[in-house]
């Protein structure tokens, strides 16, 4: 336990920031396992498309092809999660070095009227300038918290899916109890992918947390005053669309076993599955729309925060 | 006696600058100004924006057509046919869409740390060291660019699918393209996350190489010096 709350935490000051990330190393390993997990998988695929006829629907086959992709997904994912994990520590050293740096390069000019507090327009966007280095918000704090319990739950209920599509090829095609199993396989194996793709936003929430505190303890540590952008549209969108998308994917399990109710009557459990795969599908969408505006409001505050650190270096204000 | 240089038709070609493997074992780019975006972050900029706005209309249309589906008489068989392919074609279109939409947004990120570092630099005086595109991001792009044809195949099979008939052999042939289109459009999507996942990987070096590079110009250039 000490060692998962240790994941990503701010380095220790006597740590070589020189040092290769052994995140990337583990993360990138996994990615190819998880790709080499899904072309297993169509392979399969191919395999049933090329030999379904009158008599055979290869319903089995596409059963275990669909429980290994979505599984190989999910270990991408975690594989993202755990760059990102790096990532976040990288930014700690990063902090470190600016710190060190503008201490030594900071300039000196002569209009020695400081920043007005309040707030002023930037090309980024509207931000703060203030005496102390500004508090995190609550979604930064929640964000620090979730990631771990998303991506846990999230692994359990992909590994349950996995064993669950074994169960769902080893039924007869055309069954009640074919049916069932493929509504709660299809069901459980979204749930864990929306709650893996919530952890990597819930990480990149993290990873603009510490922008925002790194950012005031720079400009902190060399006595200016602390500017920093307001949250800007792009984010507040994408935490509105990954919880919609998070609550669209829980609420997809469990129309998926109410559909398991449905599964004596073939035409009606058809109905159900027509519209629960797009729906499970619009659940992921939602939430990787937020994770695209996320990652362009880390692009702005990088950018705006480059631009700081030129200001400090040639005013030193 | 003087000779003069002879107009040429040609503009001269531009010369990239040399890269230099510094002792840390970093390939790094010199020059005297910020590099500013390469070819691929300035598409990103771009392409983003368009990419995203694909992928909310693939999926709105998509899920209106499986609400269609869904009411749809169960003897029907054309209409349900047709649209047991058209839904994941469209669906997988808003994938396509932001999946591609994600991949030019850590392109735009790994931008920010080209174009800001190499100012940052340049501001103290410095000469400008740019890291070389790294094999990573390199493989970013070209498993992006798999993943698009990949899923745009599975699509396009799904397409195909939608134009059966009703006959016997049709319904056979419509679920050999059904199984093949979901099988591509998923190895289209793992080559996009693992795409995704090698930009990310990128973006760790690139911090690494900053934290050391702002070091040693705060040795070379600070006021201690």
């Amino acid at each position: 336990m000490g060692a998962v709350m240790q994941l990503a935490a701010r380095p220790r000051a006597a740590e070589d920031g020189t040092k290769k990330s052994r995140y990337r190393t583990a993360g990138l390993a996994l990615a190819i396992v998880g790709l080499m997990g899904t072309a297993v998988s169509v392979i399969g695929n191919f395999t049933a498309a090329s030999g379904i006829d009158a008599e055979n629907s290869y319903g089995e086959t596409l059963a275990w092809t669909f429980g290994l992709s979505i599984f190989s997904f999910g270990m991408i994912k975690v594989a993202i999660s755990i760059i990102l994990m790096g990532i976040i520590v990288r930014l700690w050293f990063r902090v470190d070095a600016l710190k060190g740096s503008l201490a030594l390069l900071h300039g000196d000019s002569d209009d020695k009227k400081r920043t007005a507090l309040g707030t002023t327009d930037t090309e980024w966007g509207k931000a703060t300038v203030t005496e102390a280095p500004p508090k995190l918000l609550p979604i930064h704090r929640m964000a620090r918290t979730m990631w771990r319990p998303m991506l846990a739950m999230g692994v359990m209920a992909l590994t349950a899916g996995l064993i669950s599509s074994f169960v769902w090829a080893g039924e007869t095609p055309g069954t009640e109890s074919f049916r069932q199993a493929a509504a709660f396989t299809q069901g459980v194996e979204f749930l864990g992918e929306a709650m893996l793709l919530s952890g990597i936003a819930f990480l990149l929430g993290t990873i603009m947390a510490g922008l925002r505190e790194g950012g005031g303890e720079v400009q902190s540590s060399l006595g200016l005053p602390i500017t920093t952008l307001k949250m800007p549209a792009t984010a507040k969108a994408f935490v509105v669309l990954m919880m919609m998308g998070l609550m669209v994917g829980i609420t997809q399990f469990v129309l998926y076993l109410v559909a398991i109710g449905a599964a004596d009557d073939p035409a009606s459990f058809s109905s159900w599955s027509n519209w629960l795969g797009p729906f499970r599908e619009l659940a992921l969408g939602l939430i990787l729309a937020g994770i695209v505006l996320a990652l362009v409001t880390i692009g702005n505050v990088l950018a705006f925060q480059f631009n700081r650190v030129q200001q400090i270096i040639r005013t030193g204000n | 006696m003087a000779t003069t240089a002879q107009p040429t038709t040609t503009p001269a070609r531009r010369q990239k600058p040399p890269s230099t493997t510094r002792p840390d074992g970093f390939k790094t780019i010199e020059s005297t100004t910020s590099p500013g975006y390469n070819q691929p972050q300035l598409v990103a900029r771009k392409m983003w924006l368009p990419m995203f706005a694909m992928a909310l209309m693939g999926w709105a249309v998509g899920f209106i057509l499986a609400i269609v589906e869904a009411g749809t008489d169960r003897a029907d068989e054309a209409a349900l046919q047709t649209l047991s392919h058209l839904v994941p074609a469209f669906m997988f279109i808003g994938f396509l869409g932001v999946f591609s939409s994600i991949t030019f947004a850590v392109a735009r990120i790994l931008g920010a740390f080209r174009k800001g570092g190499g100012e940052v630099q340049e501001t103290a005086g410095s000469a400008v060291q740019t890291l070389k595109m790294p094999g990573t991001a390199k493989l970013m792009l070209g498993l992006m660019m798999m993943g698009m044809m990949v899923m745009a195949a599975g699509i396009i099979t799904n397409f195909i699918g939608a134009g059966f008939g009703t006959s016997a052999a049709d319904l056979i042939d419509s679920a050999s393209y059904g199984a093949a289109g979901s099988g591509l459009r998923r190895m289209g999507v793992a080559l996009y996350l693992t795409g995704i996942t090698f930009g990310l990987a990128t973006i760790i070096e690139v911090l690494r190489f900053q934290a050391i590079r702002i070091r040693e110009v705060a040795e070379q250039h600070g006021h201690a010096h």
